[in-house]
């Protein structure tokens, strides 16, 4: 059955895909340009296979760090009377307009082995920079505050009234959050997750200054720039963007997931937001 | 540059100035793949300008260069290091306290560029074999591990960032960039440091071989200038060109070194107003 037009929807969808136009013109335009023997060749050196590794790590423990820490910070922030409460969200938001080069130092004069934190913990023989763990700290700076603002929104967005009938009917405090506050702010959750998975896994400016080794792929991509020139670099160009794929597509997947198993409704997490 | 230079020559000519650091390599090839399209292109290594811009392969985008000025390698360190008072020890005349006793010292983190992608990284190699052999002890290659050593190879501005805040307690940087940053430094001996075409010979005996095949050897560290065939603002750049090759007190004053200007490439092509600051062929 034809739908009647909706001027509306044409004028902003004709609107909107200019901006699409912009973000997907360069990625088109890598594809058109594809040296396939060439780039198939060059992923296959075993520097790019580490790096992928390291990439895929790394990103995915940051992401398991951020939702474990950044969903209750984000609760707190939604639902709790704290002083100077407009002052720690604005603090969250901070890594945010920080450059990531400037984000890498401060990182390591905190981080470093002469560092405020680092500086003691050398002394154990424990090395926080040069390191996966430099890169989860870095990736964790730039990348967190995604999580904590969409959790601080979904939660704020959950009506208080189911929150309080539940109350009225005896579910602690906890039990509310598992089962009214949580699984209707997931959504949300999910796609700020989503978008913090992908930003840490394009990190660059901070990580390179805390950990240049081993390599993520985009400090490889700049080494193969630095090096090959953009022969070099646009094969890892490629892999990122597939990488990056993949990790929406592992959301959305997980979304779904939630969906089926769950006896409270939970909407696909990033297919409702994203797509 | 961008601080010092830069500024008096729109001050002396009234030019504006815009500048733009990478490590050499990578502007060459930022030029070489059309990324960018300077007026006037510097290079802290004339090898750049032959094997990036110059000849049919690559367009011919530069076909002459003028050498500008020299730098060497030095040791630059954290005044507030555990060992900064060793290192300052080091600095002095007839020093009983040579530089490379203080990095055998355990303890202490010395950081250096990346050879895959910064000359500064294969020089700072070519600078501890040639030590090796100048102070007759042949333990001092071996402080630096694998070339690739993790824990001490960083691209140029993470390693700056390291030693400036205190991370790391020194690097292997160029003069001319430590006298830009006001750190501290060691000066090292003009037989290993790189600076002084003198010692031309006996720097091309150290080389390496990069991981993507190309094979550098030891030579003194010169920067040229050109004005590459992007040139949008051909009177401004050739009013840079001119400024630089006739104010050898204003680069002294970055912590480089004189030379003479010689040419590489094709003395023809040179604007006839800048061929009278020119000297000799340059031969590598």
């Amino acid at each position: 059955m034809m739908q009647r037009p909706r001027p509306t929807l044409l004028i902003f969808g004709a609107i909107g895909s200019l901006l699409l136009l912009n973000l997907v013109l360069p990625i088109a335009n890598l594809l058109i340009q594809a040296d396939w023997a060439h780039w198939t060749a060059s992923l296959r050196d075993p520097r790019a296979g580490d790096a992928l590794r390291t990439s895929a790590l790394t990103s995915t423990i940051t992401v398991a760090i951020m939702t474990l820490f950044g969903v209750p910070l984000g609760y707190v922030l939604a639902r709790g009377r704290l002083p100077f409460k407009q002052l720690l969200i604005s603090l969250v938001f901070l890594p945010m307009v920080v450059p990531g080069l400037a984000g890498g130092i401060l990182l390591l004069l905190t981080f470093g082995p002469y560092g405020t934190l680092g500086g003691p913990l050398s002394a154990w023989n424990v090395a926080l920079t040069g390191n996966p763990a430099g890169i989860v700290l870095a990736q964790l700076y730039v990348s967190s505050p995604f999580v904590i603002i969409s959790a601080l929104v979904a939660f704020t967005s959950v009506d208080p009234k189911l929150e309080m009938a539940a109350a009225l009917l005896g579910d602690s405090q906890w039990q509310i959050f598992r089962r009214i506050s949580l699984p209707l702010a997931w959504p949300g959750i999910a796609a700020g997750v989503t978008l913090a998975w992908i930003r840490a896994l394009g990190e660059f400016g901070a990580t390179m200054i805390v950990a240049y080794n081993p390599h993520t792929l985009p400090v490889y991509l700049w080494v193969k720039f630095e090096s090959n020139g953009l022969k070099g670099a646009l094969p890892v160009a490629f892999l990122l963007v597939v990488m990056a794929a993949v990790a929406v597509a592992i959301s959305t997947l997980l979304g779904r997931l939630n969906k089926n198993e769950s006896s409270t409704a939970v909407p696909g997490a990033v297919r409702g937001n994203l797509a | 540059m961008e601080n010092g230079v830069g500024p008096a020559f729109s001050k002396a000519t009234g030019y504006e100035y815009k500048g733009e650091a990478h490590g050499s390599l990578g502007a060459a090839r930022f030029i070489r793949d059309h990324l960018r399209t300077p007026d006037v292109f510097i290079s802290a290594d004339p090898s750049v300008n032959r094997n990036i811009l110059m000849g049919p392969g690559n367009g011919d985008l530069v076909t002459w260069f003028v050498t500008l000025a020299s730098s060497q390698l030095v040791l630059a360190y954290n005044p507030k290091s555990p060992f900064a008072p060793k290192f300052e020890a080091a600095s002095v005349v007839d020093t009983k306290t040579p530089w490379y006793e203080i990095l055998e010292t355990p303890g202490v983190r010395f950081g250096r560029g990346d050879p895959t992608i910064d000359p500064k990284g294969y020089r700072t190699l070519f600078l501890f074999s040639l030590a090796g052999k100048h102070y007759q002890r042949q333990e001092i290659p071996a402080l630096l591990g694998e070339p690739l050593n993790p824990a001490q190879v960083l691209p140029e501005v993470a390693l700056l960032a390291n030693v400036e805040s205190g991370q790391f307690d020194a690097g292997f940087f160029y003069k001319h960039e430590i006298v830009a940053q006001k750190l501290p430094f060691v000066g090292l001996p003009p037989e290993i440091n790189l600076g002084d075409p003198r010692f031309s010979d006996s720097y091309a005996q150290a080389t390496y071989t990069t991981p993507a095949g190309e094979h550098v050897s030891g030579a003194p560290i010169i920067f040229t200038i050109t004005i590459p065939k992007t040139v949008q603002n051909p009177a401004a750049a050739e009013a840079f060109v001119k400024f630089l090759l006739s104010s050898p007190d204003l680069l002294k004053g970055f912590g480089f070194g004189i030379v003479e200007h010689q040419v590489g490439g094709d003395r023809e092509q040179i604007p006839s107003d800048l061929r009278g600051l020119c000297a000799g062929a340059y031969k590598p």
